[in-house]
């Protein structure tokens, strides 16, 4: 492994992925406002009881909001679905070779490596070193796996959530209403696993890795940094000559 | 002051003609095998060992704290101020989560608009200064229905004047804005309401979901808040170190 620090930056993301990422940022924002503003009896409510009522006030009732949140939520889905299957090989497989963790052996690995950086971040083990990391380090590829994961439930859900109603007669067969119930419950479930992640990310993003969020704008990012903290990926670029 | 709408059902005059559920079955065109208000038979055997049937019309209660309402998640079940609970059929999805939770068993799915039924009190009719359609047709005007909040309004005069009572028990009681007059009987067993229940998916919601999303997502935040302080504090004394220094040398 290379002990100088070299300098410069490296283009490591394209326009339409950071077009896509932004995308997917703000239709999460419009969509979990709008959604939070759904749900309302006080049974299943998620957030105070003011947000429900300034949102339906704002959209004049409830109808348009839902409508809102499911023409955001069909039109986020099917920008995202279409850009994936049109890039599925050039960015797709790739970033889910990446980025996905599928054994036990790698979601270990990846919980290790992520309690060692968190701790870190409180002054604990410092006797402990984060093990070189590739592209994405374990925290990443967590996270990553559990927003794909989320994100196919969310949309399958939310997809039956709005449609079922208009489609099936639930009195003819009570599975339909069980199914609605039920994905009601996944829907928000996975909302909020996302949300979760979405702390640690913004967090990252802003605070301990600003270069990451400069990365995530104009595309490059610096040599060095790439070497400390993605060591792994570093020497991959390095075998590949592009650093 | 606003209206506080109520019914009064003096079973001592109901002959059990059924007339108000064909009256409500008609002014809401409900489909063959539905009602959204029906009439209790309850048959016993008196002190005197003489067989008795009780009668209880009955519907919506149009609880004060109707769990319907609480339970429903898109709010599609809702409360107005004159105590009507109602149901918006435009955002209705048919979910069911209410049915349930109903302790009176008053809601149902219909299957011709796909969205939940219940008694309004037939609040179009009360909006146009009508009676609702069963008070209007009740051949022994068993029923009464009026504006509890009006000292002068005949339910308000009825309550003072005779011992109601309402279907609550130990375990429920929301607040039921429908009175029954028996006489000083006791109300059978059979007529209480039962314990509201939940589907599994809207306990699950209320129990699992949205207490460990809470405690996990201000859980994190509280977490990252405490390291981007820490952050802070250790570049502040990082700072003053190499000023101190400085200033050593």
């Amino acid at each position: 492994m290379s002990t100088t620090k070299p300098q410069g930056t490296i283009k490591v993301r394209t326009r339409d992925v950071i077009f896509i990422h932004w995308f997917n940022a703000f239709f999460w924002l419009v969509l979990v406002l709008t959604g939070f503003g759904i749900i309302s009896g006080d049974f299943v409510r998620l957030v105070p009881a003011f947000w429900p009522t300034f949102m339906q006030n704002l959209l004049g009732g409830n109808v348009n909001l839902a409508l809102l949140h499911a023409i955001g939520g069909i039109a986020w889905a099917g920008v995202i679905g279409v850009y994936a299957v049109l890039n599925f090989k050039r960015v797709v497989l790739p970033f889910l070779k990446n980025v996905l963790v599928l054994t036990p052996k790698a979601a270990i690995a990846d919980l290790i490596s992520m309690t060692i950086t968190l701790a870190h971040l409180f002054g604990l083990l410092k006797n402990l070193k984060v093990p070189p990391q590739g592209r994405y380090n374990g925290a990443q590829r967590l996270l990553g796996t559990m927003i794909i994961a989320s994100s196919l439930a969310i949309a399958s859900t939310g997809l039956y959530l709005f449609l079922a109603p208009k489609l099936l007669t639930f009195s003819t067969l009570a599975l339909y209403g069980e199914l609605f119930r039920w994905a009601l419950v996944i829907h928000v479930s996975a909302v909020l696993l996302v949300l979760l992640g979405l702390v640690a990310h913004i967090y990252f993003a802003v605070v301990e890795e600003p270069e990451s969020l400069e990365t995530m704008k104009s595309g490059n990012a610096e040599i060095a940094f790439i070497q400390h903290h993605n060591p792994l990926w570093y020497e991959s670029l390095k075998k590949e000559g592009k650093v | 002051m606003v209206a506080k709408y109520v019914m009064l059902a003096d079973t001592t005059r109901c002959i059990n003609c059924k007339a108000c559920e064909v009256a409500c079955r008609a002014e809401w065109d409900t489909p063959l095998g539905y009602s959204r208000d029906w009439v209790k038979e309850v048959e016993s055997v008196n002190a005197k060992g003489m067989p008795e049937l009780q009668i209880f019309p009955g519907r919506c209660q149009h609880c004060d704290d109707a769990p319907c309402v609480e339970v429903c998640p898109t709010g599609a079940s809702w409360k107005r101020e004159d105590g009507i609970v109602l149901v918006d059929h435009d955002i209705c999805s048919g979910c069911e989560l209410c049915v349930p939770a109903c302790p009176y068993d008053a809601r149902w799915l219909n299957p011709v608009t796909n969205t939940i039924s219940k008694c309004t009190f037939c609040q179009p009719r009360i909006d146009k200064g009508l009676q609702p359609a069963c008070v209007e047709t009740c051949v022994g005007n068993a029923l009464i229905f009026g504006d509890a909040n009006d000292p002068n309004s005949e339910v308000s005069i009825l309550l003072k004047t005779k011992e109601w009572q309402r279907l609550i028990t130990d375990e429920v009681n929301i607040g039921p804005n429908h009175y029954y007059y028996t006489a000083g009987k006791t109300i059978p067993v059979e007529v209480m309401p039962k314990l509201h229940e939940r589907h599994l998916a809207g306990k699950s919601i209320e129990s699992i979901v949205n207490p460990l999303g809470t405690i996990g997502i201000g859980g994190m935040m509280a977490v990252f808040l405490g390291a981007g302080v820490k952050k802070l504090v250790d570049r502040r004394k990082e700072v003053s170190e190499k000023e101190d220094n400085h200033e050593h040398h």
